[in-house]
């Protein structure tokens, strides 16, 4: 592109040229998704003869299969249960200490907010040694609560600044209208700033539910208990049992990442939002 | 009255403050107190001073493990900033671009185990995509065991890294650019700038700052890496792939070595932060400048 462009700069590319280049730009991305829906298909053998062919048919039995033996449908709820409770704590806690920061003037206010900024750069490896000890004396480890409270500290930091910036957009005289009606400070709280936050809300919970989903390294120091593992350990653990069986492995991938894609194309603007909004801060 | 008032935010904060305090500040600063130590999680703890970190200075594991972290950072600041902010450059002067962005960024949302799984796939050496690639256009000399091969399996991880994030930083880069003023491009392309000029000498100089916050996140972010190195090669072969998160868990994890894994775990974040704040100061003194310019 860039070299084409240099040599005749005043002329733009005729637009079919350009779409096709995009196109292909674009298989090239999704191919390995295609590929890997398609080699689910298929038996061992095929895939390792002919690998770019298309497999003889549909046949959805693979994933019948993979579905029972990976216990993607355990994983999946488990993934369910510790997204949608730090998702729901995330967005409760932080909405809550946002409104703090935003509406009131307190000792300590600034160390607590640098505090907290701290942590949307920290990384996980600043304090999982010492969290996995204090998790393993509290007995927290392996059980539900090892995943849900540290995804609920990792997504506050983002939800108070997110959530604060929108508080503090907001006119003043909105919340001092209140406050002369008579409202309680909970009232005022949850009646008037909770309403208000929505999009800030959808968008911490778009970021938040993502991260817990996918997250991993957590996951796989304080679950080993089968029965509590969610998705990305679940499924590591069974590609170690079955690494040679390609076609039951393409399958559970694919039943993994369909719903995902699916979802995303579904929701696609909120979601795009709210990943780059979470990502750049 | 007045003094339930004033215990009111306090009441908003605490929860979250437990939280956060309880998950994450307070063993961080256990993880400090670890590197001093000489620990294996049981038994007694021995203060040791400062002797882990010196340790951590002359493990050439370590220092290896940095080298490699950061050739993947500049590796994926070229896959993933660069190729972001070329495929936005592609697309910011077309209209009905949406299923290509669609296309670019689905990777983003998978969780990285899936794709450290199907690219374990795609670089197999038998039937992956890549080399059945080279074979079907009769490059058969390429072939490789991409991720078993010292040369090539820090790349091939990278290249992965890439094909995720691409995508991130291209909607990063489309939405700075649909804000730009449509008067400033359309001045400069009347005066004759080809789309490729109007690109490098206007349209990303007027993003810099999605581009800094975009090396940032890669930098960052690099240091941070772990899911797809530890699926896919686990800091082999031979330690080639080998990066500070990856050691650390096994130094902790497997050998049981709690007092020098918090150090270089305090080490790394160190860097982390030290990233962090050199942009906070970089930025900070850019908009200082910016503003004496304009007032």
């Amino acid at each position: 592109m860039s070299a084409r462009a240099r040599r005749s700069p005043p002329r733009r590319l005729p637009a079919a040229v350009a779409q096709a280049g995009l196109a292909l730009i674009a298989i090239v991305f999704f191919f390995p998704m295609v590929w890997m829906v398609l080699s689910s298909f298929k038996s061992n053998a095929e895939i390792f003869r002919s690998p770019f062919s298309l497999p003889s048919g549909i046949d959805l039995g693979h994933w019948t299969k993979a579905w029972e033996v990976a216990h993607l449908g355990r994983y999946a709820i488990n993934s369910a249960i510790a997204t949608g409770a730090s998702v729901l704590l995330i967005l409760l806690l932080g909405a809550g200490a946002a409104f703090a920061f935003s509406r009131y003037r307190f000792r300590g206010r600034g160390l607590l907010l640098s505090l907290f900024a701290l942590g949307l750069l920290l990384p996980v490896q600043s304090y999982f040694i010492a969290q996995s000890r204090l998790f393993t004396d509290l007995a927290i480890t392996d059980t539900r609560l090892a995943l849900i409270v540290p995804y609920a500290a990792m997504g506050l930091s983002l939800a108070i600044y997110l959530l604060k910036a929108y508080l503090d957009a907001l006119p003043g005289e909105l919340f001092e209208a209140a406050r002369i009606d008579g409202a309680s400070d909970l009232r005022v709280f949850l009646l008037l700033a909770v309403p208000l936050l929505r999009p800030g809300l959808a968008t911490v919970a778009i970021f938040s539910a993502l991260s817990s989903w996918n997250e991993f390294l957590l996951a796989l120091l304080y679950i080993q208990d089968d029965t509590l593992k969610t998705i990305p350990t679940g499924l590591l653990a069974f590609s170690s049992r079955y690494v040679t069986d390609y076609s039951l492995l393409f399958s559970a991938l694919s039943l993994v990442t369909l719903p995902m894609i699916v979802i995303y194309l579904v929701f696609n603007r909120h979601i795009v939002e709210g990943i780059t909004a979470g990502g750049v801060k | 009255m007045k003094s339930t008032r004033a215990l009111t935010p306090y009441l908003f904060l605490g929860p979250a403050a437990l939280v956060f305090g309880f998950a994450v500040l307070v063993p961080m600063a256990m993880t400090v107190g670890y590197s001093l130590t000489e620990w294996t999680g049981v038994g007694p703890m021995r203060f040791v001073g400062l002797d882990n970190y010196a340790k951590a200075a002359r493990d050439a594991v370590f220092r290896a493990s940095f080298s490699h972290v950061l050739v993947y950072i500049a590796a994926t600041l070229v896959l993933e900033v660069g190729v972001g902010l070329g495929l936005a450059g592609l697309i910011s002067a077309r209209r009905g671009t949406a299923w290509f962005r669609v296309a670019v960024f689905t990777p983003v949302m998978l969780p990285m185990i899936v794709v450290a799984v199907l690219w374990s796939f795609v670089y197999n050496p038998d039937f992956g995509l890549v080399n059945a690639g080279l074979a079907g256009v009769g490059l058969d000399g390429l072939q490789r065991v991409w991720l078993g091969d010292t040369s090539t399996a820090l790349l091939a991880i990278s290249v992965v890294s890439g094909w995720v994030f691409a995508g991130f930083y291209m909607m990063i880069f489309h939405a700075a650019l649909r804000q730009l003023p449509a008067e400033i491009v359309e001045a400069a392309r009347i005066d004759g700038a080809g789309e490729w000029a109007l690109f490098r000498r206007v349209k990303v100089p007027m993003i810099r700052n999605a581009v800094a916050v975009a090396v940032l996140l890669c930098v960052t972010g690099g240091f941070q890496g772990f899911d797809l190195f530890f699926v896919l090669t686990n800091g082999g072969p031979y330690g080639a792939t080998e990066i500070p998160t990856t050691y650390l868990v096994k130094v902790v994890f497997r050998d049981g070595d709690v007092g020098y894994g918090s150090a270089m775990a305090v080490i790394l974040t160190a860097v982390v932060l030290g990233v962090g704040l050199v942009y906070a100061r970089v930025q900070r003194g850019r908009s200082a400048a910016s503003r004496g310019r304009w007032t």
